[in-house]
Formats: structure tokens, sequence, C-alpha cells
């Protein structure tokens, strides 16, 4: 009971090292299985192309896709709620870009713009019924799933009488806001790298000489950045104590004056923004918006997130750790077609690496946060 | 006795048709520990988020520190100076010690116009305020979920007190509790209380409070049954007006006629 | 058995398994447009693997596993890195897998598109040639046909209401009638279940409807369950895309008129071998190959009835 008890260890606490201190992180799962996955395709698929620079950025940008949704879904997740219209979201953004690009004709940059108005509107309305109703995120972004996906299929169905719209690449040529989406950057080095030899090039047809590989699509840039904003927002800002603080226990945060309820709703927005930057990334690189786009996102986005160690109930995790998760996911994905392994079975690979990684994670957050 | 730095004057609280505080008056001094007791249902939970800005009063009156004061919601009070510690929401037991300790109330650095957390000063501060209160941790970012209950109960006061607390209200911060703990908890309301800070003490156990209180206030089914200084009150007498004033006519006397 | 060794070789992860051997022979790679859970194109992966086995080439087959044409475009991209001999895929959506099936041909890997697709626009992005069945001459062709059975108002039944050139079929069948399409086009979606109720709902909501037309296996084997169910099986004019077991006993009892039969398996199996000979000794047919319609009725069942599902 006397002050200087204080200075005395508790002989029931063991010293940890300072490799397992540094070992020990949210990450550490992620990390694990990225090495695994890597050492795995390159002894069964090393030689069938899969790490050429054309396969590189095969899996490359399928796993930036990924990454993209995974740092909304892994900051909202955090913050204690789901979005499960994610992958309505994608369709629906998609959608309305052709619309508002193909069908009336208005310029690119206001399409793309008003998309995101109207996406990060919807996000918000998700957050407000949730904060305002108490009902499980599950529960309403599962409405706004079924509503949005309606619509996208409703809407090119009523005004083109088809489900899918083409030419947003012509309509979109040369706009310098759309080119933030579509298209590469690096384009000079690559060609440098295909005439010396570094890479492969077209044998013929009208791109003939041309490297196969022609620049870093802006996708990956997105990625990127978006991993990089999450990254410093959750654990380098007052914000971001903000978002674990919520998630870990929300009344416990708003009793000491954290605005709860702000935070959730812009973590909603941020969700929908990354879905926006995706459905964005995806119309100007394929040139149409279809109605089944994005079908699934959502969970792809929510396993990537898991698997890279962050909670399911919210207030742990991290986003370097979701876009590992992303990486392995898109990884794992085109690999196995490198491998040649019947593509049905990618489900069977999926469920046994989310398997091992959950309870990998589980084991190494209970060291770390004490959990029993 | 020093002017008390919250008084709360028949304070009344009905939720629909039921009273749940019919005229309760309690005060805090500065530097003193006031237990408030109360049997489960007798209103202390109710009387304690009015204090704190959860709940407005249907009638009475909150003077602090002299002043009338009308708290629309908590962060009035904590602005104010009136800090809560509740039994199980103290801490996020997923976060660490640091990002727990400042949550709410993050030192910012600023680089150019980008405003940042500020890590450095905050596991500093942190440590010095663990060691003060007898905490030692592995490093500031150690979860609070690795830390016992009494342990989070300290770090949740030692919180309160750095950022500028005049009254600390404690919700049961021993119910749940082993000895030990329960006795380092303890040793910590007594130096919080020897800094000048006015200590709300919510317990329905008798020994805990006569451990480390200066005045007794008894709730009953939303009344107060007076309020007994040190010495004034035994254990034996607090414990049956708990249980519900059945000796009330034994203990006039020695409550000083404050019923 | 080399895949079932690579399988649990990723299922531990870690086990050093012996490096796969290569087979021998050209490889060539299949990649469809249709989810996981489409039967139909069973036939296919039957088609290619025999053909593999007759010609001594390695054949694969690849699908988005939720049908999403954009990641059908990854696969293909994926496909040509993987630098195979020849691929063979459909043409599901024009504006999405252009640019990866261009790029692929301008890599020096040879293209057949096969199913869906148009022999303009296989021209256009450089493939050797197109093998099926041209969706709206196909839906033409039973529409007229219909008419002259004397067909005045139908239904179609659409399960995959996101594929364009799926729909193009009810508008083929619509113009061959001479009617417009207009509210007939249904989207059913694709759980057994639904669709049957919403067959029901909507020949109960328009009793004159005397014509049905359904897509595929997906939509016309619950479309037959709800017409014995209302019990207009064998009365209302039944004509279905496609074969499959449920199909080809509906045709036997009446219940359907007929059943078109695009020949999936010469989808996949001429691609394959037309591939390994152009490889091998540089022929090759002169003009793209309509594999179908062929109209399948009461007559002559029994090879499609041994084969349904298999090969037919």
């Amino acid at each position: 009971m006397s002050a200087s008890q204080a200075d005395a260890t508790d002989e029931r606490v063991k010293e940890m090292s300072a490799i397992r201190r540094w070992l020990i992180r949210p990450e550490l799962g992620g990390i694990v299985g990225t090495l695994a996955v890597f050492t795995f395709f390159i002894l069964f698929a090393g030689d069938s192309g899969m790490f050429n620079m054309q396969g590189v950025m095969n899996w490359g940008v399928v796993s930036a896709q990924f990454m993209i949704i995974a740092v909304g879904a892994c900051t909202l997740m955090i913050a204690g709620e789901f979005d499960l219209s994610v992958g309505s979201m994608i369709g629906f953004a998609g959608m309305m870009i052709a619309i508002f690009l193909v069908v009336l004709g208005w310029p690119a940059w206001l399409s793309i713009i008003l998309t995101f108005v109207m996406c990060m509107g919807v996000g918000a309305l998700n957050g407000f019924i949730v904060i305002k109703t108490g009902l499980p995120s599950f529960i309403v972004t599962l409405a706004s799933l079924f509503i949005l996906r309606g619509f996208t299929i409703y809407l090119p169905q009523t005004i083109e009488s088809k489900t899918i719209i083409g030419g947003i690449r012509d309509a979109a040529e040369g706009d310098w806001f759309a080119s933030l989406f579509g298209g590469t950057i690096g384009q000079g080095f690559f060609r440098w790298l295909g005439e010396n030899g570094f890479i492969g090039v077209f044998e013929r047809g009208t791109r003939a000489g041309e490297p196969v590989v022609d620049g870093i699509p802006m996708l990956m840039i997105w990625a990127v950045a978006l991993i990089i904003f999450g990254h410093v927002l959750l654990t380098k800002t007052k914000f971001g104590n903000w978002i674990f603080a919520s998630g870990g226990d929300a009344q416990a945060a708003r009793y000491v004056g954290v605005p709860v309820n702000r935070v959730k709703i812009l973590m909603f927005m941020f969700t929908a923004f990354c879905a926006c930057v995706f459905a964005t990334c995806q119309v100007m690189e394929f040139g149409s918006a279809g109605a089944d786009r994005g079908l699934l996102k959502e969970f792809e986005a929510i396993i990537a997130v898991v698997i890279g160690g962050a909670l399911l109930t919210g207030g742990y995790g991290s986003v370097i750790g979701a876009a590992l998760g992303a990486l392995i996911f898109g990884v794992v994905q085109q690999g196995l077609f490198f491998a040649g392994v019947e593509s049905s079975l990618f489900r069977v690979f999926l469920g046994v690496i989310l398997l091992m990684a959950v309870i990998l994670n589980t084991y190494i957050r209970r060291m770390i946060t004490g959990e029993r | 006795m020093p002017q008390p730095i919250i008084e709360m004057h028949n304070i009344q609280k009905h939720f629909g048709s039921v009273i749940a505080l019919a005229g309760v008056s309690v005060n805090v001094v500065p530097g003193e520990c006031h237990c408030l007791l109360g049997d489960n249902g007798a209103g202390k939970s109710t009387f304690i988020k009015t204090m704190s800005g959860v709940h407005k009063p249907t009638s009475g009156d909150i003077m602090f520190e002299g002043q009338t004061m009308n708290f629309e919601r908590p962060r009035d009070a904590i602005a104010a100076g009136i800090a809560t510690v509740y039994q199980d929401l103290a801490m996020i037991p997923l976060m660490s010690v640091s990002r727990n300790f400042f949550m709410g109330n993050e030192p910012v650095r600023r680089i150019g116009p980008l405003r940042f957390f500020d890590h450095a000063h905050a596991a500093e501060v942190t440590m010095a305020e663990m060691r003060k209160m007898g905490i030692n941790l592995r490093g500031p970012d150690q979860a609070v979920g690795t830390l016992s209950g009494g342990e989070r109960q300290t770090v949740a006061i030692a919180r309160a007190v750095h950022f500028g607390a005049k009254v600390l209200i404690l919700d049961e911060p021993t119910s749940a509790l082993g000895v030990r703990q329960t006795s380092n908890v303890l040793a910590t309301i007594d130096k919080v209380r020897k800094k000048g800070v006015g200590v709300v003490f919510i317990t329905h156990n008798v020994r805990h409070a006569m451990a480390v209180g200066d005045r007794f206030t008894v709730l009953n089914r939303g009344k107060t049954l007076g309020t007994a200084q040190r010495g004034e009150v035994t254990a034996e007498e607090l414990q049956d007006m708990m249980a519900g004033g059945q000796e009330l006519a034994t203990l006039e006397g020695s409550l000083g006629g404050t019923v | 058995m080399n895949k079932l060794v690579t399988t649990l070789a990723l299922a531990t992860a870690l086990v050093t398994a012996p490096l796969m051997a290569q087979a021998e022979g050209e490889k060539y790679v299949l990649v469809s447009h249709a989810p996981d859970s489409d039967s139909w194109w069973n036939t296919i992966k039957n088609g290619i693997a025999l053909a593999g086995d007759q010609m001594g080439v390695e054949v694969e087959y690849r699908n988005p596993p939720t049908g999403d044409i954009a990641d059908m475009a990854r696969i293909i991209e994926q496909a040509a890195a993987s630098g195979p001999n020849g691929i063979i895929t459909t043409l599901a959506d024009y504006d999405v897998l252009q640019g990866p099936i261009t790029a692929a041909v301008d890599s020096g890997i040879d293209v057949i598109i096969m199913n869906t697709g148009t022999p303009d626009q296989a021209r256009e992005v450089g493939a050797l040639m197109y093998v099926g069945q041209p969706e709206y001459d196909a839906g033409l062709a039973a529409g007229i046909r219909a008419k002259g059975d004397g067909v005045t108002k139908f239904l179609c039944v659409n399960h995959a209401i996101q594929q364009p050139t799926v729909g193009e079929r009810c508008r083929g069948f619509a113009d061959g009638l001479g009617v417009e399409l207009g509210d007939a086009m249904m989207d059913s979606g694709t759980d057994p279940a639904e669709i049957k109720n919403k067959v029901l709902a909507y020949l109960s909501a328009n009793p004159d409807t005397d014509g049905i037309l359904t897509l595929g296996p997906v939509s016309a084997d619950p479309t037959i369950a709800a017409l014995q169910e209302n019990g207009m099986a064998g009365d209302i004019y039944f004509g279905t895309f496609d074969l499959g077991e449920e199909i080809v006993k509906g045709i036997k009892d009446g219940t359907i008129q007929w059943g078109i039969d695009q020949q999936p398996f010469l989808q996949a199996y001429l691609p394959v071998v037309i591939l390994a000979n152009y490889h091998r000794y540089g022929v090759l047919p002169g003009n793209n190959i309509n594999s179908g319609p062929g109209f399948v009725t009461a007559d002559g069942l029994t090879k499609v009835e041994e084969f349904a599902g298999e090969y037919r």
C-alpha cells in the first residue's frame, strides 16, 4: 500500500526480449503470410511467368485493387463498424460515372466528382442511420447493398435498355482529371526497359516493339497513396486515436469526450470514397460500367482486413496489415492460375488461408493486449 | 471546513413516473474523500450521472465553485473540472496505456500545416505519471488489457488528475477487485486527495469507505439519510442505514441532527 | 495427379513437394465468363479435356469465381503472362475484354473467340476465328419458328441479366415473333426457387402469355417445375436455349417444344484441335464456325439423352 512498493517490479510480469517485442505486432500475421505465400509460388510457379514483369503487374494490379477497398474497410472496422455495401457501391459508382459521362454527355471531371459526392453521401447516410438507430451496421449496410445494386441494374436498363454502358474511355479522352484514375505513369522508363531487353515487348500488331507493360497503372499509385494516408491517419494523428477509441469501446470514448458519432460517420464516408476510387479506376481502365461489377467485393475487402490482423469487433488492427492481407489475397488468387491449379479450388485455399491467418492473428493479439 | 467545490442542492430526478432521486443534497470540499454509500437501486448512479452532466436534474441546483451550473453534456462537466471514472468503462483494453491516457486529450505536434499525435510526449508523460502512481510499465505502448483491474482504475484516476480534475467521481472502483488491488486503489485515492482534489467515492462496501472516507453520505430509495463526519459513525451504523434505515431513530443522535 | 500434389502442398504451404512435371506439347488456356455456379460449363470442361487428351496438349479452364467480367479481364492478362501457345476465350463484354485480348494477341499468343461475342468483334481483337452461336441470329431463328407455331405473346426468363449478349437472344426472339420486347424479359436471378415463383407470378398476372423462352438450364429447370405446378406444362409453348438433363426430360414428355443446342462441346473441342493443328502443321479453316443453332425436338433424343450435361 505504500508508495515505495511502486518501484518494485512485479515478479509475475515476464520481461520481454527486444526481438520478441519487435516481432509481436499487429502486422506479424500478414508478414508471415506474405513470406509463406511468396515462398510457395516461387517454388511451384517460379518458371510460369508469374515473376516476369507482365506477371508481376498482373497480380500486382489485382492486389492493388484489393488494397484500395481494404484500406477503407480496415479503418472502418477499427472504428467498430462494417460496410457490406462496398461491392454494390463499386457497381453503382461506375454506373453513375457512365450515365453522367456517356448518356448525359457531361465532362469527365464533373461526372467523377459528382459520383464521389454521391457515394460519400450514401456512406454518410449509412453512418447516420447506424448512429441514430443503434442498429448493427451489418444490417443497415446490407440494406444499402441491395438498394444500390438494384439501382445499378434499374437505371441503365431504364435509360439505355441494357445493363452495360460502354464508351467511357472515349468520352473521357483528354480529361486531365480522368487521367488521375486511368492510364499509367513512367512510360518512358518502361519503354527503356523494353528496348534494352529487361522486359518483354509485343511481337506483332499495332503495338509491336512496345513493352508488354507500358507503365505503373494509376490504380497502384492510388493503392499506395491510400495505404500511406490510412496508416498515418491511424497511427500518427489525434483522429487515429479517436478511431481506435470509438471501435474499442464507444461508451468509454464518449465519456472522455471523443466525438464517436462524427468519427464513425467519417469512416463510413472514407470507405465509400475508397470504393469510388476502385470503381473510377476500373471504368477508366476497361471503358465500360456493368451492373455486375464489384460483386462480393465487400467480403473480399473484409477477408483481406481480417487476414491482416484486424479484430472483427473493432478497436484493433493495422492498415499495413490489411494491405499485406490484400497482397496475399491477390497473389493467391492469380498465383493459383500460374501454378496451374484447378480454379474451382480457389475458394478452398482462400478458406484455409483465412482460417490459418485468423488463428495466428488471434494468438498474436492475445500476447499484445492481454485478452483472455 | 473549506469552501465546497461543488454543492448539489435538493436534486430531484424523475424518469417518467419513476422517481430516482427525491431531493438529494451533497457537497464536496477540496482534499476530502466523500463516500457515497447505498445499496443497489438506491440512486447512486443517477446521482453521479447528474453530477457529471450525463443527466439533467428534474429540479434542484448545482453550484460549482460558488456559481450555478447547468451541464448540458458530459463534455461541459469535464471542462469545468469534474472527471468521472466508471467501473467498467475506465479504459479501452485493446489500446496502449499512453493512447488511453491521452484519449480525448491528445497532444499534438505540428509539422508545417499538418498536425500529428505527439507520441514521444505522450509516452514520456504516461511513464512519469504511472511511476508516480506505482505502476511499472514495460513501455508506454503496453496494452491496457495486460494490466490488472486495480491498475486500470489507477491509470484512469491518474489520467483524470493529470488533466486537471477538481472533483473526481469514482464509480464503484473497488467492487470487482481482489484484496491487494483494492488496497492499491484506496492508496491511490489517498494520494489524489492529498493533492487537493475532492474525491467522490461511490461504493456499497462499508469497509472500503471507512478506510479512506472523510465524510459519508448514505442514499436509500432516492433519498439521503444524512452526511456524517469521520469518527461520528461506525461501520455497523452505515451498514444498517444502507439496508433500509430501520435503525434510524437510534442513529439520529450520533449523526448530529443532520437527518 | 500433379494438381492434387499442388493442392495439398498449398494447403500446408510449406511442404517441399517435387516440382510439377511440365506436360508435353502445347499449352492452351480456355477463359470463360461464367461464375463457378454455372453448371452448363461442365460440358466445356469435358470438351477441352477430351481434345487435350486426343491431341496430346495441356489444357486449362479458368473463370472468374463470381462471374465479374472485370475479374475475367485480369485472368486473360494472367493467362497471357503465363505464356501459353494459345488462349480460347469468350468475349462477354467487348469494352472490357478487348484490351487484354488485343494485348495477348500482340504479344504473340494465338486467340480463338468462343461462345459469346460476334465474328466482327473477333476479327477486331485480332483473333484467328470465332466458334459459337451468334446469339441474336439464334434468337431470331427461334422466334420465327415460334411465330410459325402460333405464338403471339411471350415471356423471356433471363437468369443472366448482367450479360448483354445473353439478352440478345430475347431481343432476337421478339424480332422473330414480330413483337416489341417491352417487359417480356424478366430478370429472374439465379436462385431456382426465386425463378420458379417469379415465373408463376408472371403467368398469373399475364394469363394471355402463350409462349415461354428460357435462356439455359439455370432458368429452364425451375420454369419446368413452375409449369408442372400451375398445370400449364404441355399447354403453353415452351422453348429453351441449351440442353441439360431436365430439359431433355421436358422435351421428351412434351413440356418443352424444342431446345436450341449451341453444341458447347464443339465450342470447346474444336478450338483446341484447330489451334494444335495450326501450331503443328500451319493449317487453319478459312472461316468462322457456327456451332449452333441446332433445334433439338422429341425426335432423335437418344444421343442427346445419353450425353446430356457431359458432352451435349
